[in-house]
């Protein structure tokens, strides 16, 4: 028989671990639709965002929470920074440009890795947040970690504020318009470069922000980025490659199954249910579990 | 520390065998200089320059025969992955060692003893956990540290003796060959004390432990075990804060006295108990070279500015035993090959008092050639993040809290 608080219990943990991905799954959306990179750096920004989180938030009355403004800011500069070197990669007489975007971001990541480790070394550093510590209890329901909930929410706060954005606005129309069709929004008047460089610092800001609720919610550590990297890819499958809409649908697929499949299979068998259902979509759905995904164009 | 000698990056070099002339005894070390592990093989690397440093300054070597050797370590990068491990320990065999000091990490070391077995090299390693290493009776491979079966047993039966002795316990572990033993070791013990075993479950590095919590919070045991790494801990400790999911303990091995755990967990880590061998605080005999615990972590931070660990203890101790093996066999470098097999016997029967630990060597079962002698100690963080022996009761140095308070307490 089901054990009803358990039960409760485990939907929690899973729509809220589903909002982590969330933070992380928009701007990887986000670069991938609009810059068409698949950007093998994603959860290399996350474990440099999280260790930002872990060297300021002591400058910052030691509230991590404190320096996301600061992170928002230096994480957009260095996207704009970055965007250009892959706009040069991707572009111009190069074969296979997807590849290139591809073996530089991969390139970055290892460098941002190997940095990381050796200015700080190996060991695991903590975000501290006194704010954000604890839980809050719902009688009858379950246990709201502070801290994912705020992540949570600024996932999908987040999210909201890139629609508006992209569908609203004259700077979004540009970036849809260079996403549709770069030479012909050239043609309109665009100016390519800014706004490839805007989207991808929002998307670095994003990351490096979503890094340090993760820094928050768990710890920071030079070898954590790999594993954001990975759901960042299954984010973006499930949801439909650069459909944003989708990234919500699939944060709450992936945390709930990861949720379920831990308590009432196997966890041991978290990654193989995941791999399953990402495989499923990619055969039965490429462009996404809502097949509006660019593959479905 | 000039004992050392750094010989990164020389595979293809040629042997100078055990025939040629030399007036040093020459000590292989195959451990990580690179990638991952590179941080942890320092840490070896330290603990056997440390040995050898120490060695030559004080004694100016080993004696044997009247005269004096003096002992020099060349080093080979295993590069954090046990094929370039491999590679490494036959590159050490070429370049003539008289023996070899082992790597880093357990995946490394298994790779590297079916090669010392190939070349009948001996070889101790001075970090190495896992117990399938020593499953195999590889003939020529040693270790100080004991396998984590045992660490994680005699913790976990410490902490069972606590009072209020705890009736249920619940067990974790990360799916990884030396998490899994560890918290078999601890299912075993609670299994032996008659406590019930709430559930024991296995789930992959990167799980997300709300989830486990969850679980274990429903089922609401006395004490948690849990066997993994240091990233895995901090994490079940923060979800275990997050989720207000608190037994009477959180019993982890390894690490719960590193900088890292502390660091990683931040005002969580406190109160978690944790398994070693050693602390600079503990009460060991002393004995050859290091005249107690104490003054080896005092030289440590000598020379190091840096506080050992148990790793970098068991790699000095390592030497040590060595060392003293050298001495009962009499022959000067370099060694030849039945020196060498003589030496094999010499180990198995040999028995040395150290700052680490007494340290004799199992000649059979499934702990064949690994020290069990060591005393496994747990131990508790407490509020200043720094560890205190807290069982077993003879080694014990303070009273553990235990229960440990609720998360809104601390």
């Amino acid at each position: 028989m089901v054990d009803i608080g358990l039960f409760t219990q485990i939907v929690i943990n899973g729509l809220l671990l589903g909002g982590i991905y969330v933070t992380i799954g928009v701007g990887f959306s986000l670069a991938f639709g609009v810059l068409e990179v698949v950007d093998f750096a994603v959860g290399e920004y996350v474990m440099v965002g999280a260790f930002a989180g872990a060297i300021l938030a002591p400058l910052f009355g030691a509230e991590g929470i404190f320096v996301i403004p600061v992170v928002l800011v230096g994480f957009f500069a260095l996207g704009a920074l970055v965007q250009p070197f892959i706009h040069h990669v991707t572009t111009g007489d190069r074969p296979h440009p997807l590849l290139m975007g591809l073996v530089f971001t991969f390139g970055l990541a290892t460098f941002l890795r190997g940095s990381v480790l050796t200015i700080f070394g190996p060991n695991n550093r903590d975000v501290p947040s006194s704010l954000l510590t604890g839980g809050v209890s719902v009688s009858g329901i379950g246990t709201f970690p502070v801290v994912r909930t705020v992540t949570a929410v600024f996932g999908v706060s987040a999210l909201v504020v890139f629609m508006y954005y992209l569908y609203r606005t004259k700077g979004g129309m540009a970036i849809r318009a260079i996403a549709e069709d770069r030479t012909n929004a050239r043609l309109m008047g665009i100016n390519i470069n800014r706004y490839q460089s805007i989207a991808y610092g929002a998307y670095a800001a994003l990351t490096g922000s979503a890094g340090v609720f993760i820094g928050m919610t768990f710890t920071a550590n030079p070898g954590m980025g790999l594993q954001y990297t990975a759901f960042a890819f299954f984010m973006v499958v499930l949801a439909g490659m650069g459909y944003l809409p989708g990234v919500i649908l699939a944060g709450v697929v992936l945390g709930l199954t990861q949720s379920f499949t831990a308590v009432y299979v196997s966890g041991n068998l978290v990654l193989l249910v995941l791999f399953a259902i990402i495989y499923l979509v990619l055969l039965v759905s490429p462009a996404g579990i809502l097949g509006k995904g660019e593959w479905a164009t | 520390m000039g004992g050392a000698v750094t010989a990164v990056g020389l595979a293809g070099c040629s042997g100078s065998g055990g025939g040629s002339e030399r007036d040093y005894f020459k000590l292989g070390a195959v451990t990580s200089l690179s990638g991952d592990l590179r941080f942890g093989g320092e840490v070896t690397q330290r603990g056997y320059d440390l040995w050898a440093d120490t060695l030559n300054e004080q004694q100016g070597g080993i004696e044997v025969g009247g005269e004096t050797y003096e002992v020099q370590i060349e080093y080979a990068d295993a590069q954090s992955n046990p094929s370039a491990g491999a590679d490494a320990a036959s590159q050490m065999i070429n370049a003539g060692a008289d023996a070899v000091l082992g790597p880093y990490s357990s995946n490394v070391t298994l790779a590297v003893c079916p090669i010392m077995e190939q070349n009948s090299m001996p070889h101790i390693t001075g970090s190495a956990e896992s117990p399938q290493i020593w499953e195999q009776g590889f003939e020529y491979s040693f270790g100080t540290i004991p396998t984590v079966s045992i660490i994680g047993n005699e913790a976990a039966t410490a902490l069972l003796n606590l009072d209020p002795q705890p009736e249920s316990v619940y067990i974790t572990a990360v799916n990884e060959p030396f998490s899994v033993a560890t918290g078999e070791a601890m299912r075993a013990a609670a299994e032996a004390a008659g406590i019930t075993v709430e559930n024991y479950e296995e789930f992959p590095r990167n799980t997300d432990y709300t989830n486990v919590v969850s679980a274990a919070q429903d089922a609401d045991p006395d004490l948690h075990f849990h066997g993994g790494h240091i990233g895995s801990h901090v994490n079940l400790v923060n979800a275990a804060e997050q989720l207000g999911y608190t037994p009477d303990g959180f019993l982890m091995h390894y690490g719960v006295n590193t900088g890292s755990f502390k660091d990683g967990a931040g005002t969580q880590a406190p109160h978690s108990f944790g398994a070693t061998v050693w602390i600079p605080s503990v009460e060991r005999s002393g004995g050859v070279l290091f005249g107690s615990p104490g003054a080896y972590a005092e030289a440590a931070t000598a020379a190091y500015d840096s506080a050992p660990d148990y790793t970098q203890a068991g790699s000095t101790a390592a030497g040590i035993v060595f060392q003293e093996a050298f001495k009962e066999l009499g022959a000067a470098p370099p060694l030849s090959q039945d020196d060498k097999d003589e030496l094999i016997g010499i180990l198995e029967e040999i028995e040395v008092s150290t700052f680490y630990g007494d340290v004799a060597f199992e000649t059979s079962g499934d702990y064949y050639h690994n020290n069990v002698n060591t005393q496994t100690l747990l131990v508790q963080l407490g509020t200043d993040g720094a560890p205190s022996i807290v069982g077993p009761e003879e080694s014990a140095t303070t009273e553990a809290t235990y229960p440990a308070p609720a998360w809104a307490d601390r």
